[in-house]
């Protein structure tokens, strides 16, 4: 379910880069309805990063559904994702 | 560990330098809100730069990675982004937001894919002609509009073909390929751009060459957002794209400083000697000729080139003299320190001589020692790390944002024959006997006038940048000269100089407060480039004939130690003044004197007293 803290850190870490969000306030919880910075623009983006990040290939559904930071780490912490 | 929250006082450059080359575009993002935090009034006039960007595709992940690579050129950017797709009407609607926002300098970025989609606007697909006319030729009527407005530099990237082409091996026989259409594009934009001093065309296929094409585009956030370009030529483009608006606000590099040994050649010319250095057409010294060859490109655009060494001044003439594989030679040079003194001290030097600001000089040394030493003395000083490896030099030079030249001056033209007039001088000092003799033979003429209007920028650049022969560095700025000459508080003397091998300009200023008494230099001072030539002697006699004529019984003068100005120091005893404490010095005028020196002649115009009325 959840992925190994090195992943989490890594997840936080990006969320707050590109979210403008202190790494402190980032973790279960949070979502893209409760951050007003989590525009399109910037969930394109995010997506991007975790893909260069982790190596991932997303379908479309998952990348719809990657709006939370539960969603993202259980996401990226899947091996080989999106096969 | 980079997240957001940042201590207020992180300047740009720390800023940037957390974010290195290659970073991802989150440590862009953040580092870009980093900017945002840092407080206003820490950032001078002088570091900001207004840029608009227009394109084809969306720019907005583009002006984060834009504003920390400005930031790492000292610059602090305010981004305009055009609406998405909106180039065309932006730059043709005297209304729109690119007019009323006033850039600097203006970035089109069109992406290929217009070409693209106008080709297969048909199927079968249309020739290069309509689609390349159709394109250029409402973007043309755009850059013309905007032209008439004036506002700035407007930079185009080129076109370039973003993927592998399906073509097939006969494409290059054939006009009715993309990749003709793309080439002819390129053909007709860079006529239209070399037609104006004002717009540049921008290698984009040179940038995306350095990438390396599948490193280039991201084709993932192209096809969901029309984000086309990668992290990594965000990166690339944004770093040039820093040194075409370093060069519109005139902060580029004019001059280079180079170290010698390990730099313009290998090894260490003192122990190996001039034909055991490393400079030729094998290796080791080919790198070295590279080097030096990218230099003199360089040189000819405009960029002046000068010595800072620590070695044996006659083995490195004898060098640049005679070494079969030395490509820069004593003519190329603006100017040498050969010697055994602290970089620093030579690279001021140099400054002084060449008349260029600090901040407008690049130094390159391969020692990370002296680099270090030279960056803590001149914080203002570009000194750029150097690759480890001299294989690099070449390439590397060309990637430095600040050497990036946008016209060539009258003023550049004439620096550098005014070197050469100092060269001729510095011959005839040496065959010259006494001082006397020397400066009697110089033919000097010396005017000495009221500071007029279009004075007054060098006026306030002498008096801002003028460390050695300075009573006070007191850095008046324009508008207090402007208030304070108005009021009648001070008379602004100008001091131009020439001689018989040249004109060295307006270099001598003072401002004088005159009283009924006595009249007060607030400030007298002389750039370094006329220092050694008495011509201080004809500026104060000068300023003593006014107080005299006007009733005054003495001068006065303040002396205040900047710990580089003991020279001037040394002008006020030699010329009658004597220490009355707290930094004022004081002389009579009723003795005569100060003389204006009977070897230099007088080719002033009314004085100051004669135009500014009597008191």
């Amino acid at each position: 379910m959840s992925g190994s803290p090195a992943v989490e850190a890594r997840v936080r870490e990006l969320l707050a880069q590109v979210l403008d969000m202190p790494a402190s306030d980032v973790g279960p919880g949070l979502t893209q309805a409760s951050a007003p910075s989590w525009t399109s623009l910037n969930h394109l983006m995010l997506v991007s990063q975790l893909e260069s990040e982790f190596g991932l290939f997303l379908s479309n559904e998952e990348i719809r559904q990657l709006t939370s930071y539960d969603r993202i780490v259980e996401t990226v912490a899947r091996p080989s994702a999106g096969d | 560990m980079t997240a957001p929250t940042q201590p207020e006082s992180r300047t740009l450059a720390d800023i940037a330098t957390a974010v290195p080359p290659g970073a991802s575009w989150a440590a862009y993002q953040a580092a870009a809100h980093a900017l945002d935090r840092v407080p206003a009034a820490s950032v001078s006039p002088r570091q900001r730069a207004r840029v608009a960007l227009l394109g084809s595709f969306t720019l907005d992940p583009f002006v984060p990675v834009l504003r920390v690579e400005a930031a790492r050129a000292g610059l602090w950017l305010d981004a305009y982004c055009a609406p998405y797709g909106q180039y065309l009407a932006e730059l043709i609607d005297p209304r729109s937001g690119l007019y009323r926002f006033r850039p600097q300098v203006t970035f089109v970025m069109i992406d290929g894919e217009v070409l693209w989609n106008q080709r297969w606007a048909q199927n079968p697909p249309l020739p290069s002609e309509p689609v390349v006319g159709g394109l250029l030729t409402p973007l043309f009527a755009g850059l013309e509009a905007f032209e008439r407005e004036g506002t700035g530099l407007v930079v185009v990237n080129d076109f370039v073909l973003p993927r592998r082409s399906t073509e097939g091996v006969n494409a290059f026989r054939n006009k009715g390929t993309f990749a003709h259409t793309v080439a002819h594009a390129n053909k007709h934009l860079r006529l239209r751009l070399a037609q104006r001093d004002s717009t540049f065309l921008f290698p984009l296929a040179d940038v995306v060459a350095q990438v390396g094409r599948t490193q280039a585009f991201n084709w993932r956030t192209h096809y969901r957002g029309h984000v086309t370009w990668s992290d990594a030529l965000m990166g690339a483009v944004a770093r040039r794209y820093a040194g075409f608006a370093l060069a519109s606000l005139g902060r580029a590099t004019k001059c280079i400083v180079l170290d010698l040994d390990n730099t313009l050649w290998g090894g260490v010319l003192g122990e190996e000697g001039p034909s055991g250095i490393a400079l030729g057409p094998e290796w080791p010294g080919r790198e070295f000729l590279d080097f030096q060859r990218e230099l003199l490109d360089l040189q000819r655009q405009g960029i002046l080139l000068a010595l800072a060494s620590k070695n044996n001044e006659h083995e490195v003439l004898a060098v640049l003299r005679e070494h079969p594989y030395m490509l820069i030679r004593e003519e190329h040079l603006a100017g040498h320190r050969v010697n055994w003194d602290d970089k620093a001290a030579s690279i001021r030097a140099l400054a002084c001589e060449l008349d260029i600001g600090l901040d407008h000089m690049l130094f390159i040394d391969d020692s990370p020692h002296e680099r270090a030493w030279v960056r803590e003395q001149i914080p203002e000083l570009r000194v750029p790390e150097v690759p480890p490896d001299p294989a690099f030099y070449a390439d590397w030079v060309g990637s430095l944002p600040s050497l990036l030249v946008l016209q060539q001056t009258p003023e550049d033209l004439r620096r550098t024959r005014q070197y050469q007039e100092s060269r001729s001088r510095e011959v005839y000092r040496a065959s010259a006997g006494s001082m006397t003799d020397f400066l009697r033979g110089l033919g000097l003429r010396v005017a000495v006038e009221p500071m007029a209007p279009e004075s007054t920028a060098r006026v306030v650049q002498l008096l801002g940048k003028t460390n050695q022969f300075n009573l006070t560095t007191r850095r008046h700025d324009e508008a207090t000269l402007r208030r304070r000459v108005a009021a009648g508080e001070w008379r602004v003397y100008t001091m131009r100089v020439t001689d018989r091998f040249g004109d060295f300009g307006l270099t001598g200023v003072a401002i004088v407060a005159p009283g009924p008494e006595r009249w007060h230099l607030d400030s007298f001072l002389m750039s370094c480039r006329v220092i050694g030539k008495s011509v201080e002697s004809a500026l104060l006699a000068r300023i003593a004939a006014d107080a005299r004529a006007a009733g005054a019984a003495g001068l006065a003068a303040d002396f205040i130690d900047s710990g580089r100005n003991q020279v001037a120091r040394a002008f006020l005893g030699q010329h009658g003044f004597e220490p009355a404490g707290d930094g004022l010095w004081q002389r009579t005028l009723g003795d005569g004197g100060p003389e204006w020196p009977e070897w230099i002649g007088d080719a002033g115009g009314p004085a100051p007293a004669e135009v500014g009325g009597t008191r």
